[in-house]
């Protein structure tokens, strides 16, 4: 059984060889196979949230998804957001309003917080809460975090301008 | 009013963008050419001799390149106090709880050393076992260190003041029971560690997620056998610590050990539930606490009595039992007190120092207490706290020097801020409100490395680059220092670079813990900086034909108090200097002790433990589901004197952080060990709160500025764990008149004695409080 | 955590996957993942062979015909909250995928993933490591079972909480096996047994779930009490259905199976709901399981919840 495959994994739009068994999972493909490391392993029984990735835009938890289900799909990394070096206005956010202590939860806080806001540009604060609530941090107490993701859903509702840009 | 340009001001930590771009690297997020993964194998009983250990079948599986057992290594003990060490990297004859470290595997890749370390196999003779410190005491239970045949590796004994004539003069004298929880830490990144080995010169060099690397360096050298100067630690970033990652733990050692057997890197990585169960816990404790009052609720004499469950080892036992003695004689002004302490071992996870470090236990009892003896005397419980609370200035039973303090201003503020004279005991039933009060020191002074060194270097075109021994464990301590010095020459603070937490290159620092970072750390680069200026700045008083007490530095630029213009770019200023007869570099050296007159000895001495003390207030308001038992934390307010704010904005992170976290003690969270063993050591089973958790929370500023901190800063975010916990469960109180004495409350708890109560009531019998 | 070592199957047609799970004995089916790779880590489950579902189509999203509505077993947690038509004919089944897990489980979780799936117990959802500290017990193939003390049982909780919302509103779920299709109730889908909980034929695949159009008229509600608001199981779960002339009930985290308070229902029979009647019946409730201590919650607490939860949710229907 479980004979070695070349797995093709197309991460931030690059495309990764992978000669692995069908047991590896999305994290350990990620972290150890194509070496971004920004994708975090905090509990790997998803129950934390660090993990987070989006895959075809849907946020997922790696620790949970065969890699090999990735296959054909279009993975993001917290590594692949920024656009020519300049953080999206969600991870600047986080920066700007200091939802950022650690940073070991940061990254998959963020992915899941910009699948929620591709989803739905203008949550509800309790609709953000509950899209987060499977991201845990032990250090922030949430609030700064929720802080700043309401201020990219505030500054998105004054540039009413539809086109909104990646986030 | 101080002008100032960088410090005070709310600015992003300096590795922000860092960690917001998956960039930051952490100890598992390093890899070395030909690395190696380790793997521990775990005792599966409580208490036991180990008989045999049998490792063919590991070593035979393909890609295993190693398995260490107790055996193989040096008969040396660490821990993090000298003389309480009582612990092995890997257990040599006996294991004292579940979970306890027998061996080690290496293999090629994860997979492979986890398979191995399933198939090492251990025999043990099982020994009785106990799991509770009250039983642990009495004669003829198991003994798990031979050294303390009753089972009481410390205790502690302090008197101040006369307490049986304070007790005689009290109008009321009670005593009250209680009982907190084992709490864990639950740092988002779990304990890893990563070691490599120079065979020419013997070097080891380890990367691992630590908050005091020069201790794991003692300790590394110690253990492994060799001199200090052969092992370097360098700190990445680290995913939160909160205590537990003072200690040494197997998988440093056993990283080390393996790296130089084998000639190759090897990283180990602990599992979730290894965090849970095998490195630290908050220690459950049992308190007695019997208080003497005068008819308005003035404290004459206390007498409390503490016995920790210590699990299985040491850890900073002794540290953690002086701690719980002397600040409880802060934040309320005590003079007749007797503090009596038990360390006591059962057969269970390992206590060791988690915020707050032996304190929000006593604090949850006394805390508690007062709201009680306010209802019993029929005194308010916000003016009981005003009547006791400790002022700058005065003298101390315990020697204390407090030279600031706004705690009564605190119990207002935090009062007024929950609506105390609108809300409390006038709410319906079902909804109340609590305060709860509490003070730290701004980092423990008495331990062996107690002072912080600093090196500021300026370079010719304006970069600064600091040299700091403090571990920055996600709580901005990096970002504070580099504010500082900032501030001390004139530039942004984007011109400030550091290089901490690496003993190899940096100078010692005591480490991030107690809460001591910013004032000694802090006051070392200011001290560093302060030193360069004394390089340069009588230079650039030559050049500008002026005092040098008239210059001031600020956005780069070097000039005259008062006149701007006159002045020059510090850039020019440098260039001048070094084109000159003086083209050495400038380099400054800094270092801070705190104030000489701190106890030496951890258990018999007394004397003011620290530089500064940072007093708070914390009010809660909550709702209680009474069908279902849920109670919902509403609101909460810290009202705070950390003197002044270095970076205010970290200051409320560790408010909001601290808030959250005792909520988690108050109502989620409780490590919970049957027969010895953690039923719930996952993120999924222990439920530490979420964000649909978090209250309404407000952080008020009290203003103090303390003479002994930089830029008269005090510590922040550690205190303000110790009250909320005491807060809640005052509130739940003022919601549904159910007095709680334990830890956690929990919905069981809430409904179970909400049917009590209703059962008394039915029977109209006068009402007993829950306690 | 390393997953053990699998054979992987991606059919791309429910007809290849029942051939897959036909072909190799313990091959089981993966769906969200969430949690089948959980129980493989800690390897209580061994699978030989994992056919997973992500590549066969159509087995997503819910249709209306002949007044019923079928719903996809590959149709996730977040599809169902997302669907207005679900919302409006099925408060509590939307209410249910909306307190499963955290909101990433309910991302990634499928529907017939979470109706499949296992029960659970503070001895069993355990890694192996921590497992080994007794014997092994009767679910993970030993012999023991640590709650009761006792051989060869198995009182491992039920915990899913859509199971107890289709429950109240009469779903059937639509099997497809080697034999062809059949549709039953599903209750019927549940053995009862803590052991092997479900009651499917070996190479069955769940493949949609079927729901009459008027069921309850729109009058649903299911409440769930976790510790926290997110993540957890439930410590209690419940829903309610008002039909004409009765109140159906339903609990999941109480048994072995998502359980019907068959003599609540009974009670209520006929009567008109008011909230006085609840309170009356609502001590009924607590015997409407077999609750034993697979959680660290006290069993008394469970029970009182099983009627707490009970009232609140019939009251939403007075």
């Amino acid at each position: 059984m479980a004979q070695k495959q070349i797995l093709e994994l197309t991460v931030n739009g690059d495309l990764y060889e992978i000669a692995c068994e069908p047991n590896i999972t999305l994290l350990e493909a990620l972290r150890e196979k194509a070496l971004l490391t920004g994708t975090k392993r905090g509990c790997d029984l998803g129950a934390c949230g660090a993990c987070t990735v989006l895959l075809d835009g849907e946020a997922v938890l790696a620790c949970l998804t065969l890699a090999l289900e990735a296959q054909d799909r279009e993975v993001t990394t917290i590594e692949g957001l920024a656009r020519n070096g300049e953080m999206t206005p969600l991870q600047q956010a986080f920066v700007d309003y200091g939802a950022i202590q650690c940073g070991f939860c940061s990254p998959g806080f963020i992915m899941s917080a910009t699948a929620m806001l591709a989803d739905d540009p203008s949550p509800s604060q309790q609709e953000i809460r509950r899209r987060l609530a499977g991201n845990l941090c032990r250090c922030t107490g949430y609030a700064k975090i929720l802080k700043a993701v309401e201020a990219v859903v505030e500054a998105r509702a004054r540039v009413s301008a539809p086109a909104g840009g990646a986030l | 009013m101080k002008q100032l340009n960088v410090v005070g001001r709310r600015l992003p930590q300096h590795d922000a963008a860092a960690k917001a771009m998956g960039q930051a690297q952490f100890t598992d997020d390093l890899r070395l050419p030909g690395m190696l993964y380790g793997r521990l194998v775990r005792s599966t009983i409580p208490h036991g001799n180990i008989l045999h250990i049998d490792t063919s079948a590991a070593l035979a599986l393909p890609g295993v390149k190693g398995v260490l057992t107790g055996k193989d290594i040096p008969d040396r003990v660490y821990g993090i106090v000298p003389k309480a060490k009582d612990e092995h990297a890997l257990a040599r004859d006996k294991v004292r709880y579940i979970g306890d470290e027998v061996a080690a595997v290496v293999a090629v890749d994860p997979e492979t050393a986890e398979e191995a370390a399933r198939l090492v196999r251990v025999e043990y003779e099982e020994l009785p076992a106990v799991f509770d410190p009250l039983e642990a005491i009495k004669e003829g239970a198991p003994v798990i260190h031979d050294r303390h045949p009753d089972n009481t590796s410390v205790r502690i004994h302090k008197q101040f003041g006369d307490v049986e004539a304070g007790f005689a003069a009290s109008a009321y004298v009670f005593e009250d029971s209680f009982y907190s929880q084992a709490v864990n830490h639950a740092p988002l990144e779990p304990h890893a560690a990563l070691a490599s080995y120079d065979p020419q010169h013997g070097d080891f060099t380890i990367w691992t997620s630590t908050q005091i690397p020069y201790f794991l360096k003692r300790n590394l050298a110690t253990t492994m056998g060799v001199p200090e100067n052969k092992v370097r630690v360098i700190k990445p970033k680290v995913g939160g610590g909160f205590g537990q990652k003072l200690d040494m733990f197997a998988k440093d050692f056993c990283a080390c050990w393996f790296a130089r057997e084998l000639s190759r890197p090897v990283k180990f990585v602990y599992e979730r539930e290894e965090v849970f169960q095998n490195t630290r816990q908050r220690h459950p404790m049992y308190l007695t606490v019997k208080t003497g009052v005068n008819k308005q609720g003035k404290i004459l004499a206390q007498h409390i009595t503490a016995h920790a469950d210590g699990g299985a080892y040491n850890s900073t036992a002794p540290l953690m039992i002086t701690l719980s003695a002397f600040f409880v004689m802060i934040p309320y002004k005590i003079d007749n007190l007797i503090y009596e302490g038990y360390h006591v071992y059962t057969n269970k996870p390992v206590g060791g120092a988690m915020r707050g470090h032996g304190v929000p236990q006593p604090r949850f009892a006394i805390e508690r207490q007062v709201d009680l003896i306010a209802k019993r005397i029929g005194v308010d419980p916000v003016k009981m706290r005003l009547l006791n609370a400790i002022k700058a200035g005065e003298p101390h039973p315990a020697g204390f020097v407090i030279n600031t303090c706004g705690f009564a201003e605190s119990v207002a503020a935090a009062a007024e801020a929950i609506g105390w004279e609108e809300k409390r005991g006038k709410l319906p039933f079902g909804r109340g409100i609590g305060v709860a009060g509490s003070a730290w020191p701004s980092g423990v002074a008495n331990m062996a490395h107690l002072s912080s060194g600093a090196v500021v270097e300026l370079f010719r075109e304006g970069r600064v680059n600091v040299l700091s021994g403090a571990a920055d464990i996600g709580q901005g301590a990096e970002t504070v220092i580099c504010q500082i010095v900032a501030e001390r020459l004139g530039v942004p603070l984007e011109d400030v670079h550091i290089t901490a937490a690496d003993t190899g290159t940096c100078p010692l620092d005591a480490g991030t813990f107690g809460s001591g970072v910013t004032v000694r750390a802090g006051n070392a680069a200011l001290s560093a900086a302060n030193d360069v200026r004394d390089q340069l700045f009588p230079f650039v008083a030559d050049h500008l034909h002026c005092d040098l007490e008239d210059l001031a530095a600020a956005d780069r630029r070097i000039f005259v108090k008062g006149e701007p213009e006159r002045g020059m770019s510090l850039k020019e200023a440098l260039k001048e200097y070094q084109y000159s007869d003086q083209p050495v570099p400038i380099v400054g050296r800094g270092a801070w002790v705190p104030p000489a007159d701190q106890p030496t000895d951890l258990l018999t001495e007394n004397g003011n433990f620290a530089p500064n003390y940072s007093f708070m207030t914390q009010a809660a308001e909550v709702e209680v589901d009474t069908d279902t038992g849920k109670v919902r934390v509403l609101r909460m307010v810290t009202a705070h004197d950390c003197g002044q704010p270095i970076n205010p904005m970290l200051v409320e992170g560790q408010l909001d952080g601290s808030m959250v976290g005792g909520m988690g003690q108050a109502l989620y969270e409780d490590s919970t060990c049957i027969d010895g063993q953690q039923h719930n050591p996952s993120f999924l089973d222990y439920g530490f709160p979420t964000v649909l958790e978090m209250p309404n929370m407000q952080d008020i500023h009290i203003d103090t500025d303390d003479p002994l901190g930089p830029f008269g800063a005090k510590e922040a975010g550690e205190g303000t764990q110790l009250a909320p916990a005491p807060a809640i469960v005052n509130a739940i109180a003022d919601a549904i008149g159910v007095e709680f004495d334990r830890l956690p409350v929990t919905p069981a708890m809430v409904l179970e004695a909400l049917k009590k109560k209703a059962d008394v009531e039915k029977a109209d019998v006068p009402e007993e409080g829950g306690v | 955590m390393r997953l053990p070592k699998f054979d992987y199957h991606q059919p791309t047609t429910i007809e290849e996957a029942v051939a897959a799970l036909a072909g190799s004995p313990g091959a089981r089916l993966l769906a969200g993942g969430t949690d089948l790779l959980v129980n493989m880590k800690l390897r209580v489950d061994l699978p030989q062979t994992l056919v997973g579902l992500d590549r066969i189509p159509g087995l997503r999203g819910s249709t209306q015909a002949d007044g019923r509505t079928v719903m996809g077993a590959k149709t996730t947690l977040k599809d169902i909250q997302n669907d207005p038509v679900l919302l409006e004919r099925y408060p509590a089944l939307v209410q249910a995928a909306r307190a499963v897990g955290s909101y990433r489980h309910q991302t990634m979780g499928t529907l017939g993933g979470n109706l499949c799936q296992n029960t659970r117990c503070r001895f069993f959802n355990q890694s192996q490591e921590w497992r080994s500290v007794r014997s092994l017990c009767y679910k993970a193939g030993g012999e023991d079972c640590h709650v009761m003390n006792k051989k060869g049982v198995c009182y491992s909780t039920y915990s899913g909480d859509v199971a107890p919302a289709l429950l109240v509103l009469d779903a059937r779920v639509r099997l497809q096996g080697p034999d062809g299709g059949r549709e039953i109730p599903l209750a019927e889908i549940y053995s009862g047994e803590g052991k092997s909980p479900l009651a499917l034929g070996p190479s069955e695949v769940v493949t949609a779930v079927v729901l009459p159009e008027n069921s309850a008229n729109g009058r649903s509600c299911y409440l769930k009490q976790g510790l926290r608001g997110s993540i957890d199981f439930p410590i209690v779960g419940a829903a309610v259905a008002r039909f004409d002339g009765g109140l159906r009930v339903a609990y999941t985290a109480v048994d072995r199976s998502p359980v019907r308070a068959a003599e609540v229902e009974a009670e209520l029979e006929g009567r008109e709901l008011t909230g006085e009647l609840i309170d009356k019946v609502a001590p009924l409730c607590r015997k409407a399981a077999t609750v034993t201590r697979t959680t660290t919650q006290p069993v008394p607490y469970k029970r009182e919840l099983m009627a707490a939860l009970f009232r609140k949710a019939a009251r939403t229907l007075v």
